[in-house]
């Protein structure tokens, strides 16, 4: 049986280097394509992804596996993401409003894949950024209702409304092939 | 989940699977590898006759300590303040400082790419670290020569290493609390370098909207 995310967080912070690589191997891909999807800016997912787990290692003393471990590393990504828009100058308010991004749509990675996925991309990308890290948190996180409200600081009925929207604009985009 | 939801997911999941490139993986495991290495050997719980080797050392180097404090601060108490002041200053005002002011980029690429620092995980920083001697020399006499110069500094040094090491070892709302105090004060180089601290300390804390009104650089 594979050791928990908890337990090895704690190993790396005695110092077992192995055993942040277990770790970091089981979520690199997810958390990589969270932060790609969620800025949509392949440089810029790169610097935050790394920055996040160096927040991970240098906070490695500190860490008290309150929650999954998971919730504690998608919320540094988080935390991060909201910097990344404060930064640009969006209130937090708007992301559930608007698209942040509008140079997103990348019609090179669209032509890449087939339509319909290019088609189902392009509502993903479409959808405001709150919604769209909500359903991120659920689809590569695999994070419930309750965990993606602790992740993003919203109460559950938000991320739950949050979740839902963003599923009800990604089936039009589904049920349109 | 309905079947839509499933239908969903399942698009979701037919996307590509990005992954991190190569080179990123590489530096960020060799970061964990050499901020792991970084950690002292932990100590071997002594048996037997060796039992009492630690307490008695300890309390050896307590007594020691002690002496040789009390010998020095009634001998030379202008040199022991400019010494604590000379530790305080180039640590706190030049070396961090800059650090923090540094873009996030580079401070990502130091920790990424360090190889000679024996400790990487950076923390408050110490307000007695220990002094360069000569240094430390150099500003005692200066210090004697100018009472008003020392003033100065001494409540420079103070403000500084008083402000970003106290609030290190406070409660996250007590820390941002001293750091919204800092702002208002316009102190704000401290300010920004508490504030990358604490995020450092504390990747996981969520400031509140109001908080961050209050605690970052307008």
């Amino acid at each position: 049986m594979e050791a928990p995310d908890e337990e090895l967080m704690l190993a790396y912070g005695r110092g077992d280097a192995g055993a942040f690589e277990m770790l970091y191997r089981r979520h690199r891909g997810p958390l990589y394509r969270f932060v790609l999807r969620a800025i949509k800016q392949r440089s810029v997912a790169e610097e935050l992804f790394q920055e996040a787990w160096i927040r991970v290692i240098e906070a490695r003393s500190r860490y008290a596996p309150q929650a999954r471990f998971t919730t504690w590393l998608y919320t540094i990504a988080h935390n991060l993401l909201v910097d990344h828009w404060r930064k640009k100058g969006l209130a937090l308010v708007s992301l559930d409003t608007e698209d942040v991004l509008s140079e997103s749509a990348n019609p090179a990675r669209h032509a890449e894949g087939r339509e319909a996925l290019a088609r189902f991309l392009q509502a993903l990308e479409a959808l405001p950024a709150a919604q769209r890290e909500a359903f991120l948190l659920h689809e590569e996180a695999g994070l419930t209702v309750a965990e993606i409200a602790a992740v993003t600081g919203a109460n559950e009925e938000a991320a739950k409304s949050r979740v839902r929207y963003a599923m009800a604009k990604l089936k039009a985009a589904v049920n349109d092939d | 989940m309905t079947t839509d939801d499933d239908k969903v997911s399942l698009r979701y999941r037919s996307l590509a699977r990005e992954e991190p490139p190569r080179h990123v993986d590489e530096a960020i495991l060799a970061a964990a590898r050499r901020a792991a290495d970084a950690r002292p050997a932990p100590l071997v719980a002594p048996t037997g006759r060796r039992r009492w080797y630690f307490p008695l050392a300890a309390a050896a180097i307590i007594i020691l300590a002690v002496a040789v404090t009390m010998h020095v601060e009634r001998q030379r108490p202008d040199l022991e303040i400019a010494e604590a002041l000379v530790a305080a200053l180039p640590k706190t005002r030049e070396g961090e400082l800059k650090r923090e002011l540094e873009p996030r980029a580079q401070r990502r690429a130091e920790v990424l790419g360090e190889v000679q620092k024996p400790q990487s995980v950076p923390r408050a920083p110490a307000p007695a670290a220990a002094p360069e001697p000569a240094a430390a020399r150099d500003a005692a006499s200066e210090m004697r020569e100018a009472p008003g110069k020392r003033a100065a500094m001494q409540s420079r040094a103070e403000a500084t290493a008083g402000a970003v090491a106290g609030l290190a070892k406070a409660s996250p709302e007590q820390w941002l609390q001293g750091i919204a105090d800092l702002r208002r004060q316009g102190r704000h180089e401290e300010a920004d370098r508490a504030l990358a601290e604490f995020r450092r300390a504390y990747p996981d804390y969520r400031i509140s909207e109001a908080m961050l009104e209050k605690v970052e650089k307008k």
